[in-house]
C-alpha cells in the first residue's frame, strides 16, 4: 500500500468510527441545545420567533406549574427510593448468592416484561386496580375490607404502582453489575477481621456498590421525572407531572413554555450525569461488559 | 456466612412476587380482547375473535401496521452497524469513556424531552414529519441498547485472533471481516432484534415527531386519548404483546446459538 493510500484508508477508518458519535451529536445533542435556545424565544402565531425573553421561565416558575415541578420531584424521588429498596435485595442476592448462569436467567425474566410497551402495561393497571378489579376482589375475599377501596386507582398510589412497574426493572441491572464486579476478597477480609455480616455490608459491600446505586437512581429518576403517559392513565383528571404538563403546553401551542420546561428537566438530568461521570468509574457499572482499558 | 435455607426461600419468594407484579399486567388485554363486549346479542363471557377480525377493516390502523413494520425494519437495519462502529470506536479511539458516555446518553434523556427537541429541530430545519423522522428518533433511542449488546459480545472476543490475522498479512478490514465478524455475528443479530422490539414498543417520542403518520403504538395512544379503550384496542395490544414475546423468543434462540458457537469455536 502506498503512503497516500494508507493515509486515505486511515481517514476513512477514522470517519467511520466517528460516525455514530456524530449521529448522536446531530440527532440529540444539537436538538437539545437548540431547544434550550428556543426556550428564550417568543410565541408567534402557530410557531416561535427569535427574541431573548425570560417570559417562559417566568410563566413556569411563577404559575401553578411550579407546584407541578414540586410534585414531580417528590414523586420521582419517592419512586426512585422505593425502586431502589425493591431492587437492591434482588441484585444483591443474584450477584452474591446465586450461580452466575442462574442469575442471568432471572435477570432475563425481569427484562421480558420491560420490553412490552409500558403504556400497554399501564392500561392493564387501570383494570387491575379498579373498584371491581382483581386487587379489590382479592382484598374483599380476604376480609381485609368490606367495601371496594377507592384510592387504588386515579391516585398517587396508582401512579406509584405504574411508575414502579415501568422503571424498577431498569434499576436492577446497574446494581447487579456493580455487585457482580465486586472483589469478593474484600468481603472475606472483612469477615477475617471479625466484622459481623451487617457491618461488612454497611462498610464494605454497600460503599463499593455505590456506582451502581447512583446509576440506578439516575435510571429511576430519569424515567419518572419526565414521564408523560402514566400520570394521564393512572393519575385521573388533572393529575399533572412535568411530562404531561409539557405535552399540554404543546396542545395550546405554547412552544417556548414547553421548551423551557423540557430544558429544566434535561438540565437536571445532565447535572446528575455529570456528577456520576466525574465521581464514578463507568467500568463499575458496565461490569464485565467491557474489559478494555478506559 | 451464607444465609440459611429459610433465608434463600424468602429471597426466592420475594423475587417470584416481584416477577408476578411485573408479569400480571401482560394478561388483561388478552382477556378483554376475547370478550363479547357486553353489547346486545352477545353473551357475557363468550369468547369471540370478532375484535381481531375488525382490526383489518380499519384503514387507519392497517396504515399504522405498515408504518410500524417499515420503521421497525429500517431501525433494525440502521442501528446495529452504528452500534458496531461505536463499540469499535471505544476500542480503537482515544477517550473511550467519553465515547461510552455519549452513546449511552439517549438512555438518560426523558422521552418527552427527546421527542420535543427532535420535533422542534426538524420543524426549524424545514423537514416535514415522515417515517424517516420517526426512524431517526427510534435509532437514537435504540442505539445505546444495541451498543451494550454488541459491546458485551465483543468483550468475549480475544483480540489475539486479530493479531494473528495481522501477522498473516491481513489488513484491518480483512482481519475484521474474516476473523472478528463471524465470531460476533450473533451479537449483531441480537442487537438488530432488540432494536426492532424497541421500535415496535415506542410511543412517547414517536407521538411528537409522527406528523400525520401513525404507528400501531401512536394509534393506540391517540385512540385512548380521544375515545378511551375498547375491545379492538385490547385486541391490538394483545397482538403487540404476542409479537414482542415472539421476537424475544427469537432473540433468546440467537443468543443460545451464539453461546454454543462461541464455545465450539
Amino acid at each position: 500500500m502506498g503512503a497516500l493510500q494508507g493515509r486515505v484508508a486511515g481517514v476513512a477508518r477514522y470517519a467511520l468510527l466517528v460516525l455514530p458519535l456524530a449521529f448522536v451529536a446531530g440527532a440529540l445533542l444539537v436538538p437539545l441545545g437548540l431547544m434550550f435556545v428556543w426556550s428564550f424565544w417568543e410565541r408567534a402565531g402557530f410557531w416561535i420567533r427569535p427574541a431573548f425573553t425570560l417570559a417562559s421561565y417566568a410563566e413556569f416558575f411563577a404559575g401553578v406549574r411550579l407546584s407541578v415541578l414540586e410534585r414531580s420531584l417528590v414523586v420521582a424521588a419517592g419512586v426512585t427510593l422505593l425502586g431502589l429498596l425493591l431492587a437492591y435485595p434482588i441484585a444483591y442476592f443474584l450477584a452474591l448468592r446465586v450461580r452466575r448462569d442462574l442469575a442471568r436467567n432471572v435477570l432475563l425474566l425481569f427484562t421480558i416484561p420491560f420490553l412490552v410497551n409500558y403504556i400497554i402495561r399501564t392500561f392493564s393497571w387501570v383494570y387491575l386496580l379498579s373498584r371491581t378489579g382483581p386487587v379489590n376482589r382479592a382484598l374483599m375475599a380476604a376480609g381485609v375490607t368490606q367495601r371496594a377501596v377507592d384510592w387504588l386507582l386515579f391516585s398517587d398510589f396508582a401512579v406509584f404502582v405504574g411508575l414502579i412497574s415501568s422503571y424498577m426493572p431498569f434499576m436492577i441491572y446497574p446494581l447487579w453489575a456493580a455487585l457482580d464486579g465486586l472483589d469478593r476478597r474484600l468481603v472475606e477480609a472483612s469477615w477475617l477481621l471479625g466484622a459481623s455480616p451487617r457491618v461488612t455490608f454497611l462498610r464494605v459491600t454497600l460503599p463499593l456498590s455505590m456506582p451502581g446505586v447512583f446509576a440506578a437512581v439516575i435510571f429511576g429518576f430519569v424515567g419518572t421525572f419526565g414521564e408523560s403517559a402514566v400520570p394521564i392513565i393512572l393519575g385521573g383528571v388533572g393529575y399533572q407531572l412535568m411530562g404531561n404538563t409539557i405535552t399540554s403546553a404543546l396542545d395550546v401551542l405554547n412552544y417556548p413554555l414547553a421548551a423551557a420546561m423540557s430544558s429544566v428537566v434535561v438540565a437536571s438530568m445532565l447535572a446528575f450525569l455529570l456528577v456520576w461521570y466525574l465521581a464514578f468509574d463507568l467500568r463499575a457499572v458496565l461490569g464485565k461488559i467491557a474489559r478494555w482499558r478506559f | 456466612m451464607g444465609p440459611g435455607r429459610a433465608g434463600r426461600a424468602v429471597a426466592w419468594a420475594y423475587i417470584a412476587a416481584l416477577l408476578l407484579f411485573l408479569y400480571v399486567p401482560l394478561a388483561p388485554p388478552l382477556r378483554f380482547s376475547l370478550g363479547g363486549g357486553g353489547e346486545a346479542g352477545t353473551r357475557a363471557g363468550a369468547v369471540t375473535l370478532r375484535w381481531y377480525r375488525q382490526l383489518w377493516d380499519n384503514p387507519l390502523l392497517v396504515g399504522g401496521v405498515q408504518n410500524s413494520l417499515l420503521v421497525g425494519a429500517l431501525v433494525g437495519l440502521i442501528t446495529p452497524p452504528l452500534a458496531l462502529l461505536a463499540a469499535m470506536a471505544v476500542r480503537e479511539l482515544r477517550r473511550p469513556r467519553l465515547i461510552v458516555a455519549t452513546v449511552l446518553l439517549p438512555l438518560f434523556i426523558p422521552g418527552v424531552s427527546m421527542g420535543l427537541a427532535s420535533a422542534f429541530f426538524f420543524r426549524q430545519l424545514g423537514v416535514t414529519p415522515s417515517l424517516l423522522t420517526i426512524t431517526t428518533v427510534h435509532v437514537v433511542w435504540a442505539l445505546p441498547f444495541a451498543f451494550l449488546i454488541i459491546l458485551a459480545v465483543m468483550a468475549t472476543f480475544d483480540p489475539m485472533y486479530l493479531e494473528a490475522a495481522y501477522l498473516h498479512g491481513a489488513g484491518r478490514l480483512r482481519a475484521f471481516v474474516d476473523v472478528e465478524l463471524p465470531l460476533i455475528r450473533h451479537g449483531i443479530l441480537g442487537a438488530a432484534i432488540f432494536s426492532v422490539i424497541l421500535s415496535f414498543n415506542e410511543t412517547v417520542r414517536t407521538a411528537l415527531v409522527q406528523g400525520p403518520n401513525n404507528t400501531v403504538q401512536t394509534y393506540i395512544w391517540s385512540t385512548f386519548l380521544q375515545v378511551g379503550l375498547s375491545p379492538t384496542l385490547y385486541a391490538l395490544m394483545s397482538l403487540l404483546i404476542a409479537v414482542t414475546l415472539g421476537l424475544v423468543a427469537v432473540l433468546l434462540l440467537v443468543g443460545a446459538r451464539g453461546a454454543v458457537s462461541a464455545r465450539g469455536g
